[in-house]
């Protein structure tokens, strides 16, 4: 809270209605403390003191924490942010620490000064984008920078003259230039603090703990203001509960709407450059832009509809269009639509004439930005957290795969040192005949071909184990359930040999294909497979595939054991199998008969799935 | 050039197999690859074998079940075993219970090989040669004869099958003459 004891310099409360006069912006606000800043004297640049030097100095480390912490937290332009971008030379990053401040200080200026468009004499503005490119730079470089955004706000409105360090109230004039940058501070930390340790992940998922900080900063920037207004009430010098709530109400929404309007796209340019790329947007889907356009256009068209006949200007119709668009199409989606409301209204208000009419629809328009951008986080988060768990899932079952590999170990050795012996047989002859002139030339071709057989064969089989065992698992593609079948088949082949057992492999017609990643699916049925050379008690064990009505069946089939029951043999390889079956839209049931046992797994076929 | 001697290899991988078979023709015997014991096992008494290579791990006959019929068609026959996966307890059945010459893993010692197959074959010869010898001795002479290269004396052979140190002597001479054998040494390793 500014607060001014000279009776002499005259304090505007807000007005209603409108009295503007440019010269007397400088009068000493009630509440917003950017009033302060309103500018009487204009400096060209802001030449505010080498901030990059203390900052070196101060905090050499900084970048490297934050950067780390902060992009836990963030995510914006892109939902998958799985890999970093390379640290920058030393030499770069002095120069990043050095310029942003000096950097700070002019575009804060130049936005504060953008501001004044909206701005009233007891209120600096209805629109101050100054405060989302406070936010944006406290949001990357994290709550502890807070003292430098402060101090350079304080040079800002020093250099320019809006304060004077020389003034009796010099002390008032700069608690009320900092607050904000403590408010916002504050927020931010708090709520970065908490997304990492929070429990529920609802909130804790990028972009969530972004759309809330966003939301947050500015009421936290109100409340500080708070107990100057009421524990020094003489301060403001405004009595009027009106005038002190319409004065904390210009404030926070014309934060909110700076906020929500301007940092979300300065932090995916800072994020798209720290990462070393440019920029790139991605094309949005027509289908998604037809029903965003569509839905918004239908609600502002109703908004002013109901002006026209004279129904006042009423938000909620924007307000229900951007939530949905929000929750259908994500983040950039719903900023997109804040942002074309913002460009509907931000201009008729401007010149609007009476102050209450101005301030209702800028705070229906803050509500529609907090709304509109809380819900395409919550969209974005949830696309997110359900990346996650894909990871996870994808993790669980590489790990599953690796347990296989290590059961199948004692077969997969004997299938690899049967073709080796044959290699070292042969190889050692032909070096024994080829050094002699009376060589056969059939028989090193012969023994030649035998080497370069085998050498393929196994080249094969530890290729596929490898893939069988690797992390990289490939996109979804088209596979044909032969294909699929053969791989199966080799990977199983050794273990069932070893168990005696025959497998009867029937692939159906060649051009069945489906739509699946195919170490994930091999895995599913190797599962099976697996679990049926265990159970069955007479050495047989099929698959056959078929076509189905659009999809293909896979049996795998056994005898069935004696004496088992038909529930028995739920292992983690039949929860994995069922997991990935499902995961390929497909599913997994078991069929008993009173011979044999068959569990029946019905894909969707490929040109089905596209 | 005569073979030294004749070598069936049974393995379910067909390429080793005729590999291991080529390997012993070109150490001068007559080797024939088999993938499976039953074809080998039809033919067998028509043409036996010196020595057998043989797998362990095989689809429906395993390599021991499938030297248990082969000893009770032919116990002169000498097996060698090959495994991809050897442990210790099948290392000593393979020697014990089925009569096996030698226990090779896999991937296989080359050197090793021949040489227990070279070692094989004159061991079957050898049986073979003395179970001709003692094939000739009617069935109360082979009594005589197990009990004799046992190191039993006349007296406790004739107590044990109640007859007579004097028919027992009458055995014993005969039993010299149909197998030409010069002394009780040379009985004893007949027997072996």
């Amino acid at each position: 809270m500014p607060m001014r004891q000279n009776p002499s310099e005259q304090v505007r409360p807000i007005a209603l209605p409108r009295r503007r006069s440019p010269g007397d912006g400088g009068g000493m606000p009630m509440i917003d403390p950017r009033a302060i800043a309103y500018p009487e004297k204009t400096r060209k640049d802001g030449d505010v003191g080498d901030g990059g030097t203390w900052h070196d100095r101060e905090f050499p480390g900084l970048d490297d924490t934050f950067d780390c912490a902060i992009t836990a937290h963030m995510n914006v332009g892109a939902i998958d942010r799985t890999e970093r971008a390379a640290p920058l030379p030393m030499s770069n990053r002095a120069l990043r620490d050095w310029a942003w401040l000096p950097t700070y200080a002019l575009g804060f200026y130049a936005l504060h000064q953008l501001a004044a468009i909206w701005g009233d004499s007891g209120f600096y503005s209805l629109w101050y984008p100054a405060a989302g490119l406070r936010f944006a730079v406290l949001w990357r470089r994290g709550a502890r920078a807070t003292g430098w955004i402060v101090l350079t706000e304080l040079a800002v409105q020093l250099v320019t003259g809006v304060i004077t360090a020389a003034g009796a109230d010099w002390a008032q004039q700069a608690w009320s230039i900092m607050r904000p940058g403590i408010g916002y501070g504050l927020a931010v930390g708090a709520v970065q603090h908490l997304a990492a340790r929070a429990r529920d992940a609802r909130f804790a998922t990028p972009p969530m703990p972004l759309g809330l900080a966003c939301a947050v900063a500015p009421f936290a920037a109100m409340a500080l203001s708070l107990p100057t207004v009421f524990l020094r009430p003489d301060f403001t010098r405004v009595g009027s509960p009106a005038e002190i709530v319409g004065s904390l109400a210009a404030l926070t929404v014309g934060d909110l709407l700076g906020v929500l309007m301007v940092a979300p796209p300065l932090l995916w340019l800072a994020d798209a450059i720290e990462r070393g790329q440019r920029p790139t947007l991605t094309m949005p889907r027509v289908t998604a832009v037809i029903e965003g356009s569509t839905v918004l256009t239908i609600a502002l068209g109703l908004v002013w509809a109901l002006y026209d006949i004279g129904l006042g200007r009423p938000t909620t119709p924007v307000l229900l269009a951007v939530a949905w668009i929000g929750l259908r199409f994500g983040r950039a989606a719903a900023w997109s639509a804040i942002l074309v409301t913002a460009l509907v209204v931000l201009p008729h208000t401007a010149g609007l004439a009476t102050l209450d009419s101005m301030l209702a629809l800028h705070m229906g328009l803050s509500a529609v930005a907090v709304v509109g951008y809380l819900a395409g986080s919550f969209a974005d988060a949830d696309i997110r957290a359900r990346a996650d768990l894909a990871r996870r899932d994808r993790l669980l079952f590489q790990a599953e795969r690796l347990k296989t590999l290590r059961a199948m170990s004692v077969a997969v050795i004997h299938e690899i040192s049967q073709p080796l012996s044959t290699l070292a047989i042969e190889a050692r002859h032909l070096a024994g005949i080829s050094a002699s002139p009376l060589a056969d030339p059939g028989e090193v071709h012969h023994g030649a071909q035998l080497i370069e057989r085998k050498a393929i064969a196994l080249a094969t089989l530890v290729r596929r184990l490898r893939r069988f065992g690797g992390r990289a698992v490939d996109n979804p593609s088209p596979l044909p359930v032969a294909a699929l079948l053969d791989t199966v088949a080799a990977l199983v082949q050794p273990e069932a040999r070893a168990a005696g057992v025959v497998l009867a492999i029937d692939p159906g017609d060649l051009d069945l294909v489906v739509f699946a990643q195919e170490v994930e699916l091999a895995q599913a049925i190797i599962n099976l497979v697996r679990n049926a050379i265990q159970a069955t008690p007479d050495r047989q064990v099929g698959i056959l595939a078929e076509r189905l009505n659009g999809a293909v069946r896979i049996r795998v089939t056994n005898a069935r054991p004696n004496g088992a029951t038909p529930t028995d043999g739920m292992g983690v390889g039949l929860l994995v199998a069922r997991t990935i079956i499902e995961a390929h839209g497909g599913h997994l049931r078991r069929v008993d008969q009173p011979e044999a046992v068959a569990q029946i797994l019905t894909l969707p076929l490929a040109e089905e799935v596209s | 050039m005569s073979a030294l001697g004749t070598v069936y290899v049974v393995d379910d991988d067909g390429d080793l197999g005729a590999s291991v078979a080529r390997l012993l023709r070109r150490h001068g015997h007559a080797a024939e690859p088999f993938l499976d014991p039953a074809p080998l096992l039809a033919i067998y008494e028509d043409a036996p074998a010196d020595c057998i290579v043989t797998d362990v791990m095989m689809g429906d006959l395993d390599g021991f079940g499938f030297a248990d019929q082969l000893r009770a068609v032919d116990p002169a026959t000498a097996i060698v075993f090959m495994t991809a996966w050897p442990t210790t307890a099948n290392a000593v059945d393979s020697i014990r219970r089925y009569g096996g010459l030698d226990y090779l893993e896999k991937p296989i010692d080359e050197d090793r090989l021949v040489a227990a197959v070279a070692e094989g074959v004159a061991w079957s010869r050898r049986r073979r040669a003395n179970l001709a010898r003692t094939s000739a001795l009617s069935s109360r002479e082979r009594d005589v004869f197990d009990l004799l290269v046992r190191g039993h004396p006349n007296k406790v052979i004739a107590a044990e099958l109640s007859l007579s140190p004097k028919t027992i002597e009458d055995h014993r001479a005969a039993i010299m003459a149909k197998t030409g054998a010069s002394g009780l040494a040379q009985l004893i390793a007949l027997a072996e």
